[in-house]
């Protein structure tokens, strides 16, 4: 047994009947007792590795292990899951209590009465729905309902938790307290977590890690940190991080990174961090927002189009190859639209892409 | 605000002319018909002389005990098969659509030539039932000639008719259960008898409520289907009678409106309460 690798995906694929190919051969680990996040746009396929580690999927191909056994061609009701569905799928003529003990009365392993309603009662308590044993879901908030299909995906006791979306039906506010929540419940009981979003924020503030995917692939299997310091490629740099990274098309000479209106000596950049030796050519060089700002030896002068507000911080827009870039700045910083500036970038933290996204610097 | 109110009289105003015309009024006249006798040109008062006739015939009461007996044998019967087949072709069958069209055939054909078929099926002598009860050893009664046999052959045929209408409007029901909620069953290791009674059966609820109250209404109503059966009698010496049968016969056959119009107010009331009965009883079944 390794719990480094309680839940193991191993060159995963699935084609679906119409020949979509949604998952391109995928393979993870998740630590047993983590909470990992499955992120990725809408497509990506995140939810159909969900529904593969649940059962509700077969694979095409490729093999899954729960706590080292393989589990391809075992029934969901035998893989000691429990799963939470976007929409909590309650159901809405049962009360609080009789849901979250369904699952422990029906079946081949069905408890008496007063053993389920004594288990029930023990996670509605974990999940402080007590009082609202007897209320129907359709009397619930979304918060409440949220709550319900957490206590009733844990009565099993099952091994590890799948939940696909659980917050995307709640409003911004409450969103932000349930993902608290939930980091602390799935922690104190210690199951092990697969939690599938297309919201990087919640990713990032409630994963151990996050398994980054787009097109079937997956593009980063990292701490959350690091898609932001060191994304693996083109794709990363811009779907993680707000406002969005800044891109700039350069030609690579000899010595020289030849941009729209700027220069930058390649003796300039760090050494170190080249991925490899690059021929010369086009390539993309990426900037977070923060690392690129106004100084009087700015290497871009540019004429800000707009000036936006967000708190202790201001996002200054402008206008370079006929595509908006942005540059965060400080609230005292006195610039305003219409402004000149010369902006300077913070060579150590600018990031290198071949045309296809590889990433080399 | 004014203008407001004489904008919703007038659009209500059409709904409000064709209910009164042919909702309110008919009934009120009816009520009053059932205090008059006489033909329907020259209608006279006469108190509850026709309650009291009605009461002492006893062709009125065969006809209200074959419509209740019909209505209690043939709504739940009726309705039970059909949620057995609906969730047999919901859950089995492959090619939905095509047994979805089958079994509302029989709902966009005339009653009366279904009936007219029925009665060669049903025929004592030669009839497809009977052969294929004589096939297996079975009792192979005179289903149409027999008058004892009437009101069972009426409740088969009522059956078997009922059913489209109800398989079409539970499929719809089936249709609209969250496909999820027998995901997760299925997830938990629920069996098929959990998901049905557990889930399938308290979802379907409110529209075995409907199905309920709009058979029981139409059981009262039998007419159609007698006729057909029966060749235009209500079987053999008026033993498969209902109550509008009875109705219709004293209208328009014994050209006593005024019987005809008290046996209706009867029949009105005897609907009325059956309907009150069975909504409180699914409000109990509905809270458990």
């Amino acid at each position: 047994m390794d719990n480094n690798k309680f839940v193991e995906v191993k060159n995963l694929r699935k084609v679906y009947d119409n020949g979509h190919e949604a998952i391109k051969n995928v393979s993870f680990s998740v630590k047993k007792g983590d909470l990992v996040c499955l992120l990725g746009p809408s497509g990506c396929g995140k939810t159909t590795i969900l529904n593969i580690l649940a059962g509700l999927l077969n694979p095409t191909s490729g093999e899954i292990l729960f706590d080292g056994k393989s589990v391809v061609n075992v029934e969901p009701k035998d893989r000691h899951i429990g799963y939470v569905f976007q929409n909590y799928a309650l159901y809405p003529h049962m009360t609080v209590l009789q849901n979250v003990m369904f699952p422990l009365i029906v079946g081949k392993n069905k408890k008496s009465k007063p053993e389920a309603q004594k288990i029930a009662e023990k996670y509605m308590e974990l999940t402080q729905i007590t009082e609202l044993a007897d209320q129907k879901p359709g009397n619930l908030s979304g918060g409440q309902q949220q709550r319900v299909a957490i206590a009733r995906a844990l009565v099993q006791e099952p091994k590890i938790l799948l939940m696909d979306e659980p917050l995307s039906n709640l409003d911004a506010r409450l969103r932000l307290k349930i993902r608290e929540e939930i980091r602390s419940l799935v922690k104190s009981v210690g199951i092990t977590t697969l939690f599938v979003t297309h919201d990087q924020e919640e990713a990032l503030s409630i994963g151990d890690k996050i398994i980054l995917f787009n097109d079937g692939v997956i593009q980063q299997d990292d701490l959350g940190e690091n898609f932001y310091l060191e994304p693996n490629n083109y794709f990363v740099a811009n779907f993680v991080g707000n406002p969005v990274i800044d891109n700039f098309k350069v030609t690579k000479t000899d010595d020289e990174l030849q941009g729209t209106d700027f220069t930058i000596k390649l003796a300039d950049l760090d050494e170190s961090r080249f991925k490899r030796s690059i021929p010369n050519g086009e390539y993309l060089l990426s900037v977070r927002p923060e690392n690129i700002v106004p100084a009087s030896d700015g290497i871009l002068n540019v004429e800000v189009d707009d000036v936006e507000l967000i708190g202790r911080e201001r996002i200054l827009k402008f206008t370079h190859d006929d595509s908006q870039a942005r540059s965060l700045i400080s609230l005292e910083v006195p610039v305003n639209h219409g402004d000149q500036v010369n902006l300077k970038m913070r060579l150590d933290r600018v990031f290198l892409f071949t045309p296809d996204g590889e990433r080399v610097y | 605000m004014k203008t407001n109110q004489k904008k919703a009289w007038l659009y209500l105003a059409p709904t409000i002319i064709f209910v009164t015309l042919f909702s309110i009024y008919p009934i009120l006249r009816a009520f009053g018909m059932s205090f008059q006798s006489g033909s329907l040109i020259d209608l006279t008062w006469t108190g509850f002389n026709n309650y009291k006739y009605i009461f002492n015939d006893p062709e009125f009461w065969l006809a209200i005990k074959n419509t209740l007996l019909y209505a209690v044998i043939s709504v739940p019967v009726g309705l039970a098969i059909s949620i057995m087949l609906a969730w047999i072709i919901f859950d089995k069958v492959k090619h939905k659509a095509l047994f979805e069209t089958t079994f509302f055939m029989p709902y966009v054909t005339s009653t009366i030539a279904i009936g007219i078929v029925f009665r060669y099926i049903f025929n004592g002598d030669y009839g497809m039932l009977n052969f294929l009860l004589r096939a297996v050893h079975l009792p192979a009664p005179d289903w149409i000639d027999d008058p004892a046999m009437s009101l069972t052959t009426i409740i088969i045929f009522g059956i078997w008719s009922s059913l489209a209408f109800n398989i079409v409007i539970l499929m719809g029901a089936l249709r609209n259960i969250d496909p999820n909620f027998y995901t997760i069953a299925d997830m938990y290791g629920a069996s098929g008898k959990d998901k049905f009674w557990r889930i399938t059966m308290p979802q379907l609820v409110p529209t075995i409520a409907f199905l309920l109250t709009m058979n029981i209404i139409g059981a009262f109503k039998i007419y159609t289907s007698v006729y057909a059966l029966f060749n235009g009698a209500a079987g053999v010496g008026n033993s498969g009678t209902t109550a509008v049968f009875y109705i219709y016969n004293k209208f328009q056959t014994v050209g006593t409106p005024g019987v005809a119009m008290a046996a209706t107010v009867v029949l009105f009331l005897i609907i009325l309460f059956a309907t009150f009965l069975q909504r409180k009883m699914m409000k109990k079944i509905g809270e458990n």
